[in-house]
């Protein structure tokens, strides 16, 4: 397998405060990296930089580089909206947009203004993201009456409408009830057959379930990567093994 | 001690109670006051008719239809510009930046003019500089808009509401989430996009409600039109940017200040105000209907 991304001494900063220092990773083709670590450890700011979302913010910063297939992602001449469509994003929270469930699908052909059969996709999306039994019949209702679970089934859905070529999940699943979990991360297996998949998480546990190989921030540092087996049950660093066992978070 | 406690609790909470109750009682006494004077001598001779025997008999339609022109045409200079200004502000400019700070203090300090002010500047600037240019530019010298007219009333009285309409909308603006905006730019959302397919849908009954309210605040200045435009009384409507016109508020001053016979023309007064007032709360609900209805409108999606 091959690496679709790499970083390769990458750092940040938000104005002067560092938030990430000489992250040097990379993401397999087809694989789930999951990217764990306690709360500031940089591992939204480093999932964030993958698509340039944080150069929205006023002073942040970069060095080092980020390689999509082989391009800088960082470079000037790169298109940013073609690579957020490459590089699909699902937040933390859900956040439906008001409107229709169809409506919240369209999104990304909206904006892209793509003329492929938009019904295909939404089913296809839907159906990929486990919601679409539950919403086959109600497509044109607000995307609020949905449950909490069922709403960050349908952003994943609609991240997945742009038919990108990686998946960047933040904390997917964090205020998720077991039951909505489980079916984000069958979901997420399933689709590791067609595209990349970078999962933060805060849960530990669910790394180790879903994950093929587990990258552990911690202050803005990567601490260690390897399979998600190893990282688990034989880390090569104290500080994993200290995290992973659950004695500090 | 503890009666001394509980008693300075009782006092406060009857003196904010008290606070409360005099701004419903003002609000009570003037209305009441108006209706019903005003009342008796509206009718719809008085709101269609032209005044007669020196503003002592007769209507004032020739004021409503002068206001409603004046304010329209006042919306369409404020609310473009005002929406634009307040669009680049809050969705292009870098926040830290000189030109958005020059432009905050300027809205700043526009909104503390007073009204009077606006009227002199519209006198001096807009009709003896722009129009008096014009004249001698596009009409040989002929008087056209060197002149006090609709137009230049309208337009002072635009740049007199542009602070409330940019706050407004930007205060709409603010309320859109920014995840909503995150969303969009992670599904590969030009700036643009951003604007037209998210913040704008999200904000525009806010934008809307806003302008409106701001437009019914200026739609009651009297000052800055005293010298840009509003006539004493005219035998015409105005149907020519370069008209003179009457309106409402002026003509209540006028009304006030003015008439040969004060008993005769109090009851005219007391209608006028009320139509005026009754104008007012119309646009005002009208901000509020649409509101609702937009609120509405996304909730059911």
């Amino acid at each position: 397998m091959s690496a679709i991304l790499e970083a390769r001494d990458f750092s940040a900063w938000y104005r002067d405060h560092p938030a990430l220092c000489d992250i040097t990773l990379e993401a397999l083709d087809h694989e789930i990296l999951g990217i764990i670590g306690p709360a500031s450890s940089g591992k939204t700011t480093f999932l964030r930089s993958l698509n340039r979302l944080n150069a929205l913010l006023s002073g942040f910063r970069v060095e080092g580089t980020i390689r999509f297939r082989g391009v800088d992602i960082y470079r000037e001449d790169v298109d940013v909206a073609v690579l957020r469509r490459k590089l699909g994003m699902v937040f933390a929270v859900p956040v439906p947009l008001p409107g229709s469930i169809y409506e919240n699908l369209l999104l990304g052909p909206r904006l892209n203004k793509t003329k492929t059969d938009t019904d295909a996709l939404v089913e296809k999306s839907l159906r990929a993201a486990y919601l679409w039994e539950e919403v086959k019949d109600r497509l044109p209702q607000s995307a609020f009456a949905l449950s909490g679970g069922q709403q960050q089934r349908l952003c994943l859905a609609r991240t997945l409408m742009l038919e990108p070529e990686v998946l960047l999940l933040d904390e997917p699943c964090s205020g998720l009830d077991p039951i909505s979990t489980a079916k984000i991360e069958e979901a997420l297996v399933e689709l590791k057959r067609e595209l990349t998949i970078i999962l933060v998480t805060n849960n530990v546990m669910q790394a180790s379930r879903v994950a093929d190989r587990t990258a552990f921030f911690l202050q803005g540092r990567l601490i260690e990567c390897g399979a998600t087996q190893q990282i688990f049950v034989n880390p090569r660093e104290q500080e994993t093994h200290e995290y992973v066992s659950g004695r500090f978070g | 001690m503890r009666r001394w406690i509980k008693f300075v609790g009782l006092a406060f909470t009857s003196l904010t109670g008290l606070a409360c109750l005099i701004i419903v009682a003002m609000l009570a006494i003037i209305l009441g006051n108006i209706a019903v004077h005003g009342w008796p001598r509206l009718s719809w001779e008085f709101i269609t008719g032209q005044p007669r025997a020196g503003m002592t008999a007769g209507g004032i339609f020739p004021a409503i239809f002068g206001t409603a022109a004046l304010v329209l045409l006042m919306t369409l200079a404020v609310v473009p510009l005002g929406v634009a200004a307040a669009i680049y502000l809050h969705e292009y400019a870098w926040q830290g930046s000189k030109l958005v700070h020059v432009v905050r203090l300027a809205l700043a300090n526009l909104a503390g003019v007073p009204a009077i002010v606006f009227g002199l500047f519209g006198l001096g600037f807009c009709i003896k500089f722009v129009g008096a240019g014009m004249d001698r530019a596009f009409f040989g010298g002929a008087l056209a808009f060197g002149q006090p007219c609709i137009l230049w009333a309208a337009l002072t009285l635009a740049v007199l509401t542009l602070p409330t309409v940019v706050v407004a909308t930007e205060e709409a603006l603010r309320a859109v989430p920014r995840s909503y905006r995150e969303v969009a730019y992670a599904a590969g959302a030009t700036r643009w996009q951003v604007v037209r397919y998210v913040v704008l849908p999200q904000s525009v009954s806010g934008i809307l409600t806003g302008t409106i309210l701001a437009v019914s605040r200026g739609a009651g200045e009297v000052a800055p039109i005293m010298f840009t435009g509003a006539a004493y009384y005219l035998p015409y409507l105005p149907v020519k940017l370069n008209d003179q016109f009457m309106e409402l508020g002026y003509h209540i001053y006028v009304l006030t200040t003015q008439s040969p016979d004060v008993e005769a023309t109090k009851p005219i007064l007391y209608a006028t105000v009320f139509v005026l007032l009754v104008l007012t709360f119309a646009l005002n609900l009208t901000a509020v209907l649409i509101r609702s209805r937009i609120r509405r409108r996304l909730r059911a999606g």
